[in-house]
Formats: C-alpha cells, structure tokens, sequence
C-alpha cells in the first residue's frame, strides 16, 4: 500500500483529537471513559504507521502492551465506576467532586 | 489499495464523531465497535494482520462487551443532561482541543518526522516469514521482560477486579434479573 | 502484500452488508404500512406489555465478563507462542510457563474469593 506515512499519521491525530473533545465535552463518565479507550487505539494506529512506514516491529510490539494497558485499565476502571454508581447513585462527573475543594 | 484506506479512514472518522455526539451510551459503545473495526482494517493495509485480529478480539470483541455490560448493569438509558450544553469552560476546551489537532497535524507532517524505512523488517520479509511468526520469535526473545510483566500487570488486574466487584456482588443479591 | 490476501475478506463483508441492508430497504420500500396501536405494541404472547424493554443485567454476568477479559488477553500471548513453538525450544516453554504460573496466581485468587461461584 502506498498511502503517505503523514496520512496515517494525520488521522490518527484526528482520532485522538476527537479522542480529547470527547473527555472534554461529554459529562457522563462511561462515555468518557469510551473517549479514553479511543485516544489509546489512535496511538496504536500512529505505532502501526510508523512500523509499517519504518519497516521496524518495535511499533507492533509496543501495540500488544499499550493493548494489556488498555484491558486491565477498562477492567478496572469499569469497576470502580460500578462502585461510584453504587455509592453516589450518579455517573456525571459534574456530580462527582469529591475530591475537590 | 489506497482507495480502502481513505475509505476506512473516513468511517473511522464517522464513528469517532458519533461516539462524541450520541446521547445513548448504548449508541455510543457501538459505534465505538464500528470505528475498531475499521482501525482493524486499516492494520491490515499496514501489514500488521496479527494486530488486526486482536484488536477485534479484545477491542471489539471483550473490552466493548464490558462497556455493554455495565451501561446495561447501571441502567444508563442517556446522557442527562445532554453533555454537548456548552459553557465558557467547554468553550475553552474545545479551542484547546483545535489547538492541540493543530500542533498534532503540524508536527506529525514537518519534516523532523520525516521517516525513511530504515529497519530490517520489510513488508516481503514479514509476509515470507508470516505477521504472527515475527511476533511471536521477537516476544519471546527480545521482549521476554515486558511480556513477563505483562503477567504481573494481568495478575494485578485480576484481584483488582476480584476486590472491586466481589462485594457488590455478595450485596447486590436484591437486584435479580 | 499482506493487504491482497484479504480482499475475499472484504468481499464477503461487502456482499454481508449489501445483502442485508437491500432487503432491509426492499422491506421497507415495498412493504405495506398500516400500522394500529395494537400492531405497535411490543410482542409479548398476546399479554399487555409491562414495564421498559430496558433491564438491568445481574452484577454476576459483569465480575465474569472482567475475569474473562482478562484471561482472554492471556490467550492473545499463546497464539504467537504457539506458531513458533518448535524454534523457541525449552527455553520459550520456560518463559510461557512463568507467564501462565503468575496468571494461575490470579486464578486460584478469584476462585477463592469465591468470584467463580455463580451464587
């Protein structure tokens, strides 16, 4: 395939992007959380095109620990969700300031 | 070729905005399903087939299914209020979210990430020695240390998951169904 | 090129999806609309509907829904291990087994906390 580097490169920029807009804009904590699982498989395509760009496996090697990053990151992390849902009986994050001033 | 990677792109893309601006967290999970599948698609015009399929294994195929389970344990029909309300913070955030694709963009195209193929793996080696084979010699041999951590990493995932999730279950026996 | 041998992949996907949303279009182009309160009403073996369609699954589908994922990314690791078995020799058997003892920690941890019970 003979796709430019900087292309994939540039949407995988636009992935993150819509990645942070995402964690920015939205209130309710599961989505948000969605935004974060996005943003982390935008820099797996950014490994992949540098990989396939450099013909190096550094890139895919690096693809399966981001990976086992983002599994136990999602199984925790829905699982203290469920706590703060049991607990607070909300999931907006504008709700959930308890360790705010 | 080319013509299915800018395709992918631009569903990928499609998804990614639909998961910023559905209301249904249901919707949402799902159309995030769709923009994995896509990515998966464009791993395979990369070359990286080994990658593809576990992004559809654990990406859309176990990691979503969670995000399904507890948007269904915890009843969220949608967002409420409607997160997209915007206020001058909001505002500020997504000025700062333009900024940050623009430096992106910027940096990713200027001439400092310029990158020539300057490793051994090509596409004709990787392809005569098969994606999963590379993968597997250079885990087990150039990478043992991080894969053996990984399973330091799994095993603390494991009892995280065990602590967090065992008393809710030992005391949410009333909600059934 | 990798990306060649998956065109029957993308075939089959596109013949999926053409073949399922035409006769989803044809359905609704063709099919005659004449609908009553009664015919919109929710199937329920001819009783009146309760409640929303919407329910709330049991916590115990989610604990292992988690310990599944978890151990499903374990298995990502045994493919490539798999394919090079043969050339890795003792010592790639050696470092699987240390990867799987320290995630058998795991397991034997949740089946005493009792988070394999389905009670």
């Amino acid at each position: 395939m003979n796709v430019p580097v900087e292309h994939v490169l540039t949407l995988s920029a636009i992935l993150f992007t819509i990645g942070v807009a995402g964690v920015i804009l939205r209130r309710n904590a599961i989505i948000v959380f969605m935004n974060i699982e996005l943003m982390l498989n935008s820099v797996n395509l950014g490994f992949i095109g540098f990989a396939a760009a450099m013909d190096s496996m550094v890139g895919v090697m690096f693809v399966f620990f981001i990976l086992v990053v983002a599994a136990a990151e999602a199984v925790i992390g829905l699982a203290i969700m469920v706590e703060i849902f049991r607990n607070k009986g909300t999931l907006n994050i504008d709700e959930l300031n308890l360790l705010k001033w | 070729m080319e013509v299915f990677f800018y395709l992918f792109a631009v569903l990928a893309t499609v998804g990614a905005v639909s998961v910023l601006l559905i209301r249904s967290p249901v919707y949402c999970a799902l159309a995030l399903v769709g923009t994995f599948f896509c990515l998966a698609a464009i791993y395979v015009l990369l070359s990286s087939e080994f990658v593809a399929a576990v992004q559809l294994l654990v990406y859309a195929g176990a990691i979503m299914v969670l995000f399904l389970f507890v948007i269904m344990l915890l009843n969220l029909k949608s967002d409420q209020p409607f997160a997209l309300k915007f206020s001058i913070p909001k505002i500020i955030g997504l000025a700062v979210t333009v900024g940050i694709l623009a430096q992106l963009i910027g940096v990713l195209n200027s001439p400092a990430a310029k990158v020539g193929p300057s490793g051994e793996y090509t596409i004709e080696r990787v392809s005569a020695e098969g994606a999963t084979e590379v993968v597997g010699r250079l885990l087990f041999t150039e990478y043992v240390l991080p894969f053996e951590i990984i399973s330091i990493l799994l095993l603390v995932a494991v009892i995280g998951a065990v602590v967090l999730a065992k008393r809710y279950v030992a005391s949410g026996e009333e909600e059934s169904g | 090129m990798i990306a060649e041998q998956y065109l029957p992949v993308l075939m089959l996907i596109g013949l999926a999806l053409g073949l399922g949303g035409m006769f989803t279009l044809l359905a609704i182009m063709l099919g005659p609309k004449r609908p009553t309160d009664v015919k919109r009403m929710p199937f329920e073996s001819g009783m009146p509907t309760e409640g929303s369609g919407f329910r709330r699954y049991h916590v115990r589908f989610y604990l292992v829904a988690m310990i599944f994922l978890i151990f499903d990314v374990e298995v990502i690791f045994l493919y490539p291990w798999a394919v090079q078995f043969r050339n890795l020799g003792l010592f790639g058997f050696g470092e699987l087994m240390v990867f799987l003892a320290v995630l058998v920690l795991g397991l034997v941890y949740a089946w005493k906390k009792g988070a394999l019970e389905w009670e």
